[in-house]
């Protein structure tokens, strides 16, 4: 049996159906590696115990893939009685492995902020909340931007792990059509071009950003 | 516990072969195609850089899928070890690619000319001079390239090769065990991968000595 042109034609409206909930998986898992990545570079920047603790957990997150993350928590989480649903575990999973990377996003971008930026903080007796918050946040936002924004093409191109958890994005519909026909080529190139032209347009929308983030930072 | 620590340690061949297997894929992709994105331009750059970034960009798993399944269709059968190391090798070798431009890119243009000047043809001030210079710079990120390749192996587990992460499944279904399975299974990666992450900030420290902060992993 060759390749079927017009099946794989009948099988992209149900795979860029399921668009909506890898884009949700993405955006989700970025801003829950974010706000965990920053938290864990913060607890670092604190030092001390929990520092030391946080830093052996950053390289170990970064030491392991992330299938088996997604494994631990798919399987881990019910035996203790937490039951959550597979697009949730996929997500948790996703934003806990991406923080140990996003983690070096921040300290990269806190690093290159001045150090008479905190200087002037602690004369002006700002409160270290007051100092990352007014201070520290707004100026490497824009350092993080560029990077960030990579991780999330990251992001998305990990997406179709979830389908190993049973989660409907498009890489599982893919699946799904491809169980019901006994036929894999088609629906798993459709899914192909689709995850492709996907990182290919994120990435380009990601690098305009940029530029633009370039070239005010020179004015 | 010792028991299933051993267990999954069986699949550690498995893991260590598509990882040496796909190194044969990744390393002559990244230098070639590297190096042909830097020395071409027009049209025949964008035919390199269309290479690359099918590899590059593409999801792994789906790149891994789609290939297991649609190469039959096709008519070309290879085992499901061949299809892996072909798969996770070249889209390993996508990212080093971009590392050996943009080593090459980010030498002084005194380097070629002092080359030149020396009578040189270009393959040889490529090969003598350029290359090494460039490849030394960009060794930490070839560490970090390579953990990624390690990682990435994980997915073999789902074109039936039975490494690590096939066998804690395996024992997961005889065994019910999760917490213990499943963490020595991180356990198993991380002691694979760390030390070679320790390598790489050694390198790091070594090659860039200026920049204080390791990237590492």
């Amino acid at each position: 049996m060759g390749f079927n042109f017009d099946f794989a034609l009948s099988t992209v409206p149900t795979i860029i159906g399921a668009i909506g909930t890898t884009l949700l998986a993405t955006v989700l898992s970025c801003l829950g590696a974010s706000a965990l990545g920053f938290t864990f570079e913060m607890i670092r920047r604190g030092g001390g115990a929990p520092g030391l603790a946080v830093r052996f957990l950053i390289d170990f997150v970064r030491s392991t893939p992330v299938l088996a993350w997604l494994y631990f928590l798919y399987f881990v989480l019910p035996f203790y009685g937490i039951r959550l649903g597979a697009m949730t575990v996929g997500i948790l999973g996703l934003s806990l492995y991406y923080s140990g990377y996003l983690a070096e996003v921040f300290k990269a971008g806190i690093d290159a902020i001045p150090k008479g930026q905190q200087e002037a903080a602690r004369a002006l007796s700002l409160s270290r909340r007051d100092t990352v918050v007014f201070v520290i946040a707004p100026q490497m936002l824009r350092n993080v931007a560029a990077p960030l924004g990579n991780y999330l093409v990251s992001i998305l191109k990990a997406t179709p792990y979830l389908a190993i958890l049973a989660v409907p994005e498009m890489l599982g519909r893919a699946f799904d059509i491809a169980s019901e026909t006994y036929r894999y080529a088609e629906p798993l190139t459709v899914a192909g071009i689709l995850f492709l032209a996907l990182a290919l347009m994120l990435a380009y929308g990601v690098k305009r950003i940029e530029q633009r983030l370039l070239a005010s930072g020179r004015r | 516990m010792l028991e299933i620590w051993l267990g999954i340690l069986q699949g550690l061949g498995i893991t260590a072969k598509v990882t040496a297997y796909g190194l044969v894929f990744a390393v002559p992709f990244a230098l070639v195609f590297g190096v042909a994105q830097f020395l071409t331009t027009g049209l025949t750059r964008f035919l390199v850089t269309a290479v690359i970034e099918f590899w590059r960009s593409s999801a792994v798993v789906v790149l891994l899928f789609f290939f297991y399944y649609v190469l039959p269709v096709m008519g070309i059968t290879l085992s499901a070890l061949t299809v892996s190391a072909l798969v996770l090798g070249l889209n390993t070798g996508g990212y080093a690619s971009q590392a050996v431009r943009a080593g090459l890119q980010s030498l002084p243009a005194g380097q070629r000319e002092a080359g030149m000047a020396l009578g040189l043809s270009r393959p040889a001030i490529l090969l003598l001079i350029e290359l090494p210079q460039a490849l030394v710079a960009m060794s930490p990120t070839f560490v970090n390239n390579l953990i990624q390749l390690v990682k990435a192996t994980s997915l073999v587990s789902l074109v039936t090769l039975t490494d690590m992460t096939f066998r804690a499944k395996e024992i997961a279904q005889t065994d019910y065990d999760p917490v213990a399975i499943y963490s020595a299974l991180l356990l198993a990666f991380f002691v694979v991968c760390y030390p070679i992450a320790l390598a790489g900030r050694w390198l790091e420290a070594r090659v860039n000595p200026e920049s204080g902060t390791p990237r590492g992993i």
